[in-house]
């Protein structure tokens, strides 16, 4: 079990990262290749694999095999996992607000 | 034969009743006349009103704004996914053209909502991805599989304004493919813009084959009249037709300035 802070700094650790989760999130409905899920946030492919393979390992994203693709596509369900600890995280008492 | 409602009064009567379940139905039009708007508004119909769930299938629009823009109609795309009533996917159209690539991204959606109804938006944006002289062969096989799933396709095609002498609707011959066409199109008349709507082919079925005037209206799609005034509206240049009673009076006026 990751801890509240090492998390928020995993999922908040580049700009990338947060581009991934909002496209994610904002359409749950994406099922995409590294390919079109880079062209949809206006990057290149190579430049967002390190932090793919991150959400992959986070759960937060899934793969899957379609075709010769290889398809990336939001875990719904440990998204919502993960959100409700960092929301309880950032709640804790005594903690500072930026 | 069982009929695939729109669940637009007006478009449902031009139709006698509906597509025919099963059919493959292509709405082509240029940019801005309403395709997805229409499209959207048959899988929410069947979605809330007859039992019948579909799934959309996006290319290039993004989900988020397909969930924005439907809610200005009043349509809570999201909450018919929560209830197992629709699915809206996105993807690239390269994926849709591999060997399994769209078997591994449709199957599980459509079982999971027993899917009576799906929408390819679009089929032009797939033919960017695809070898020049396979589209046919590939949007063949996306409608067999269609088909054989029991669900009645639409595909919309991203057309040209169509006008003059030219009335093919695409140029790789894709018409032969579908069972029905419905045309939408611009028509600018006394310099203003409207939108006409035409059912150019249904197979199997006879239909309105009139050129009937539409409005996206803040509840969706509202079918108006033909434009029965004038003439010439798909070749682009619309006249007022003048009725004969009005040929008779021009006639007898001119033979009386001639005595």
């Amino acid at each position: 079990m990751i801890g509240g802070e090492s998390l928020l700094q995993r999922l908040l650790s580049s700009d990338t990262k947060a581009d991934l989760l909002t496209l994610f999130r904002g359409n749950p409905g994406l099922v995409d290749g590294i390919d079109g899920v880079a062209r949809r946030i206006g990057r290149r492919p190579m430049s967002i694999k390190a932090e793919v393979d991150d959400l992959l390992d986070l759960g937060v994203l899934g793969k899957k095999q379609a075709g010769k693709t290889v398809v990336l596509y939001l875990q719904k369900e440990r998204d919502a996992e993960l959100q409700k600890a960092l929301a309880a995280y950032l709640s804790t008492p005594g903690l500072v607000s930026l | 034969m069982s009929r695939s409602t729109t669940g637009i009064p007006e478009l449902d009567e031009m139709l006698k009743g509906g597509f025919m379940t099963g059919d493959a139905v292509m709405l082509a039009g240029p940019a801005g006349t309403g395709k997805t708007t229409l499209a959207l508004e048959y899988l929410v119909n069947g979605a809330t009103n007859l039992n019948e769930p579909g799934v959309y299938l996006t290319f290039e629009q993004m989900p988020d704004q397909i969930y924005r823009d439907a809610a200005s109609f009043g349509w809570d795309l999201k909450k018919l996914e929560e209830e197992n009533k629709f699915r809206l996917i996105c993807t690239s159209p390269s994926i849709m053209v591999e060997e399994g690539g769209a078997e591994a991204l449709l199957d599980e959606p459509i079982k999971e909502i027993d899917a009576r109804r799906i929408v390819v938006d679009s089929v032009s944006h797939l033919s960017m991805y695809v070898p020049e002289g396979d589209l046919r062969k590939e949007v063949f096989r996306l409608i067999r599989g269609f088909k054989m799933k029991r669900l009645t396709p639409i595909l919309l095609w991203e057309s040209p304004q169509i006008a003059g002498a030219q009335m093919a609707i695409t140029d790789v011959g894709m018409s032969f493919l579908v069972d029905s066409i419905i045309l939408l199109k611009f028509i600018e008349i006394e310099s203003s813009m409207r939108r006409g709507l035409v059912i150019m082919k249904m197979r199997g079925s006879d239909h309105d084959k009139h050129l009937r005037e539409y409005e996206i209206t803040s509840k969706g799609f509202k079918v108006r009249s033909s434009f029965g005034a004038y003439e010439g509206l798909m070749t682009g240049t619309p006249r007022k037709s003048a009725p004969a009673e009005n040929f008779a009076t021009a006639f007898a006026t001119a033979a009386r300035k001639q005595r």
